[in-house]
């Protein structure tokens, strides 16, 4: 009875103080309340709009000297491709480029700015 | 947790795999030996070790994507491709026996005595037993889809009545289809007629056993709260292999037991 009680009582506090818990109501548990490892730090990066492990297009720049393409990168250098020269439909001639850390490089064919911005491996 | 800059799931080293193709080994000699010197061995110990690779194989499945959490987005794609892939093989796979009967079926040979079903076999009546199993096959595809929202909607206890409920439809239809089975006044072995059908239909018993199989386990899964409203896939795999033993009755029973009487 006494953990029926308590029982009881945390329900309370609990719907009080969140707005969805559904195990408490209905049975089955949310991503929200029961993702763990990889997949949880995921789900919360992208919540908060990051893209810590490049799942998505990477982002659009104009690319020039005032709006560089930002690269992010766990080391002082990472390789670059660049399309923008090449044009949408010949992906057969992409330009690969190492960008190294410091001022922004340009891309050897087209001239478009690209930027190291180094940052943690995400944990 | 593993540094890595990516989102996918590299695997821990595994000795599933190759206990999984030893077992096939042995059950495929074995079925040779077993059918040339009735010895048994052989057959038996390959099954054994590909059971028990299945079952540990997919239970360390389970606990990398549930319990740590390395089924991201990316890798559930992955995933979702594989199983789409892998049915797209099996309705590959029934596609040949398909051709099989129609072959045989459209143009019957002066030996069956050119007509089809052949002489002196009696059909069974597609609007007895076979009705009712297209029609609980059927109901079990809008169980199935009654979980899936259940699931979706966060509801556990209609979740589990509703999986139950296909599950014991399946069993239904294995039952119905044994007692058929059992009762046919044609066998294997009466001519091509025989062949097409218990192997077409046969293949097909083997996988609703297995689909049903499959739903059991997530039966097992959504009572101890493995799968969250968004996060489910393993469901949606057994669902989606559901629909396809359903899809390929419709065939068998519309090519087979209605065309073909």
């Amino acid at each position: 009875v006494c953990s029926l009680q308590l029982k009881a009582v945390i329900n309370a506090f609990l719907s009080c103080c969140l707005v969805n818990h559904t195990v408490l109501f209905t049975g089955i548990p949310t991503d929200e309340e029961q993702a763990t490892g990889l997949e949880k730090v995921i789900m919360k990066a992208m919540k908060q709009g990051e893209d810590p492990f490049n799942m998505m297009k990477p982002k659009h720049y104009a690319g020039s000297k005032a709006d560089p393409h930002l690269v992010p990168s766990i080391t002082n250098k990472r390789i670059v491709g660049c399309c923008v020269c090449v044009g949408e439909e010949d992906n057969t001639a992409v330009v690969w480029f190492w960008l190294h850390e410091g001022e922004a490089q340009r891309c050897p064919s087209c001239g478009s700015h690209y930027k190291l911005v180094p940052h943690e491996l995400p944990h | 947790m593993a540094h890595q800059v990516h989102a996918y799931h590299m695997v821990d080293p595994s000795p599933w795999p190759l206990t999984g193709a030893v077992g096939a080994l042995l059950l495929t000699s074995g079925l040779a030996i077993w059918m040339h010197f009735h010895n048994m061995t052989l057959l038996t110990l390959g099954l054994i070790l590909l059971l028990l690779t299945m079952y540990q194989w997919w239970r360390d499945i389970v606990r990398e994507g549930t319990f740590q959490g390395h089924h991201t987005p990316p890798v559930q794609k992955g995933l979702r491709y594989g199983m789409i892939l892998f049915i797209t093989s099996e309705v590959f796979f029934f596609l040949g026996f398909f051709w099989a009967f129609y072959h045989s079926s459209l143009a019957p040979t002066p030996e069956l005595g050119g007509c089809w079903p052949p002489t002196g076999i009696t059909p069974l009546d597609p609007f007895e037993v076979p009705l009712l199993n297209t029609a609980v096959l059927l109901a079990s595809g809008v169980t199935v889809t009654w979980a899936h929202h259940s699931i979706m909607e966060g509801h556990r206890k209609e979740a589990i009545q509703s999986l139950t409920l296909t599950i014991l439809l399946g069993f239904y239809f294995t039952f119905l289809q044994a007692m058929e089975y059992y009762e046919a006044p044609f066998t294997i072995a009466d001519g091509v007629y025989g062949s097409t059908f218990f192997v077409a239909t046969g293949f097909h018993g083997l996988h609703v056993i297995i689909g049903s199989t499959f739903l059991a386990i997530c039966l097992l899964r959504q009572v101890l709260y493995h799968f969250t409203s968004e996060h489910h896939f393993g469901f949606e795999a057994a669902a989606w292999y559901w629909h396809f033993v359903d899809v390929v009755w419709l065939f068998l029973y519309i090519s087979i037991y209605w065309w073909g009487s």
